[in-house]
């Protein structure tokens, strides 16, 4: 942990995702489901999991759904937001029709900027993809901020060490 | 008086609410200036920021073809309207075929621009709006008063017997929390009942066919990927060459719109979801001509951040309203007199030419550059007011000849001491309205200035 905590572009990570209203939780290298810390979850990184929603599945379920995780592809330092694409999700409106988003994140995939963000993207590959950064929010009465306008009212990226830094570490 | 004084005066009627509105939109400006001057680049990237425009404005017809062809490529419709009549029929014709009863709509000014909500209501379609702000607005049958945050203008109280009247919240309940929240449960039933879900667009590269749009609420995606027909709007100008360029642009968007590093949500739309339909229709609705004024033409720049009307000491104290047209603020003011068929031609007149919107602009526009050649070029077209133009006239033939300024110089002197009040502040004379005239001084400058250095 001690390595991945001084590493600076993953200090900014932290520190933006957390302005953005985001929250954080720290694990050791990853293994298998973190369901475990989200007893009330969907684990949408799990195939057997993926396997029972599909794109047909109906929208008055998912609108139950309370927590959903997923595996964000990379994080980008500059503000906090995830990058989550097509091939993640077996319904694109799952991170946001969900009331509580969990982006499951490796600490080594982020980048610093949103240009480099942007090199490592191919969209004319995808069909839909989205730079999320904390949760949904609006200052729309009196500028007063609120979370959970419409999408989720609450996200935590669980950033996991990859194993070259922690076996340092 | 004109048309934006008349109502700027109706505004700061209540004072409280004027100065609210003031301090609200310069906390704005300041959170801006904090999140600009995090990034070191900052200056280099407005720069960056320009150029792409620029270039993009300059090949608009070939990038445009260019983006028709990779979205059609990714099973997109992309549709073509010349002005809003067909724009809204365009729209009309796509619901009628899918056979929607039930449309949500993201924001887009574009349908503002071209009165879509009221054309489809004629028809008999109720769009939904669903971004907190335009809905709270929809309920009230107002015009957005600012361009990222349209009811800017409202207190909580009255938001609150808004939703009272509308949704049933408990009476005189104010609580932003829980107002939201209201509109959240209301809001997603909308969402999970809608057929079609129209957005607006913030970018549309062209090297890829995709169109790019960002909001924190989240509900650009919630209506999309809820409904099974998708329609994205955008004003031709809305294109970028390269997937890369959007790097600078969501850089610069909100750090400089409300000061987050980034919105919520980046959503970058391809392809049509399983089963579902995808259109793009693309509006030029005078822009094209606007194009070809070249000392206006940089106006298309404008990526709607709202930065300019944060900043602006004119829009601060005299509301969105006060402008009569779709984009208020500086960047409405140079948009008007070539676009609102209402005319706007006062706009120009709308500000204190200090500069600041330019300096805060991320495409680096030379707004305030713009408004001074408009009140040149409108007052030479005849465009400007009968009373301006004899104003104009009589400051000329004062201003060409020495003895004259001289003469005139001496009689506002002695007029403004020793004239009565009533006569002073006749309402012909507009600069003596709300406020005080100064206390002349004994002498001019060029008095002053020749007996202290000839001595
Ligand atoms: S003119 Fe510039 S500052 Fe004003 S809204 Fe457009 S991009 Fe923002």
């Amino acid at each position: 942990m001690q390595i991945m905590k001084s590493e600076p572009k993953y200090r900014h990570f932290i520190e933006n995702l957390r302005a953005a209203g985001g929250e954080i939780v720290e694990i050791a290298a990853h293994t298998g489901s973190i369901a475990a810390l989200f007893p009330d979850a969907i684990d949408f990184t799990q195939e057997t999991v993926r396997d029972q929603f599909s794109a047909s599945t109906s929208l008055e379920d998912l609108d139950k759904l309370e927590c959903v995780i997923f595996e964000g592809s990379f994080g980008v330092a500059e503000n906090g937001a995830v990058w989550l694409e097509d091939k993640d999700l077996p319904h694109r409106i799952l991170p946001f029709i969900t009331q509580h988003l969990v982006l499951r994140l490796d600490s080594a995939n982020i980048v610093s900027t949103m240009e480099e963000a942007y090199d490592r993207i191919r969209l004319s590959e995808t069909g839909f993809g989205v730079f999320i950064s904390g949760p949904s929010k609006t200052a729309d009465i009196e500028q007063s901020l609120v979370y959970g306008a419409h999408g989720a009212v609450r996200e935590t990226v669980v950033c996991y060490n990859p194993s070259n830094l922690s076996s340092k570490g | 008086m004109t048309a934006h004084a008349k109502c700027a005066k109706k505004f700061l009627a209540d004072e409280p609410r004027a100065d609210w509105h003031d301090e609200t939109l310069w906390l704005v400006r300041t959170k801006r200036d904090r999140a600009a001057a995090a990034v070191d680049e900052w200056e280099a990237l407005r720069e960056q920021a320009s150029q792409i425009k620029e270039e993009a404005l300059a090949n608009l017809n070939g990038l445009l073809k260019q983006f028709e062809a990779e979205a059609t490529k990714n099973g997109a419709k992309v549709l073509w309207a010349t002005d809003a009549e067909e724009f809204n029929r365009i729209i009309l014709d796509i619901i009628r075929q899918h056979k929607a009863m039930n449309v949500v709509k993201s924001k887009s000014m574009l349908t503002e621009e071209c009165g879509m909500n009221a054309f489809l209501l004629k028809a008999g379609i109720e769009v939904v709006d669903t971004d907190l702000g335009e809905r709270i607005i929809q309920f009230r049958h107002e015009m957005p008063s600012h361009i990222v945050l349209p009811a800017i203008h409202l207190k909580k109280e009255e938001i609150g017997a808004t939703f009272h009247e509308k949704l049933g919240t408990a009476a005189g309940a104010s609580d932003p929390v829980y107002l939201t929240h209201a509109a959240r449960l209301h809001l997603r039933r909308k969402f999970l009942a809608a057929e079609v879900a129209m957005t607006g667009v913030n970018f549309a590269v062209a090297e890829t066919g995709s169109v790019v749009v960002c909001t924190n609420e989240g509900n650009a995606d919630m209506g999309v990927q809820a409904a099974p027909v998708q329609i994205h709007c955008m004003g031709i100008e809305k294109i970028i060459p390269r997937q890369r360029d959007l790097g600078v642009f969501t850089r610069l968007l909100a750090r400089n719109a409300t000061g987050q590093a980034v919105t919520t949500y980046t959503s970058h739309y391809m392809r049509p979801k399983p089963q579902g339909a995808m259109y793009i229709v693309i509006v030029d609705n005078g822009r094209f001509k606007h194009l070809t004024q070249r000392s206006y033409a940089s106006s298309l720049k404008c990526i709607r951040c709202g930065g300019c009307l944060n900043t602006c000491p004119v829009f601060r104290r005299s509301g969105g309203h006060s402008y009569g047209y779709v984009i208020p603020g500086p960047i409405g003011s140079i948009l008007a007199p070539e676009r609102s068929r209402a005319g706007g031609i006062d706009l120009p007149f709308a500000s204190s030419l200090c500069g600041s919107c330019s300096n805060v602009c991320p495409v680096k526009i030379d707004i305030h550059e713009q408004l001074y050649r408009w009140r040149q070029d409108l007052t030479l077209q005849r465009r400007t007011s009968f009373v301006k133009r004899v104003a104009m006239c009589v400051a000329g033939f004062v201003l060409s000849s020495n003895a004259r300024y001289n003469f005139a110089g001496a009689l506002g002197r002695f007029a403004v001491k020793y004239l009565p009040r009533f006569l002073l502040y006749l309402p012909l004379n507009v600069w003596g309205k709300a406020r005080e005239l100064p206390v002349p001084p004994r002498e001019s400058f060029k008095q002053w200035y020749k007996r202290s250095h000839n001595q």
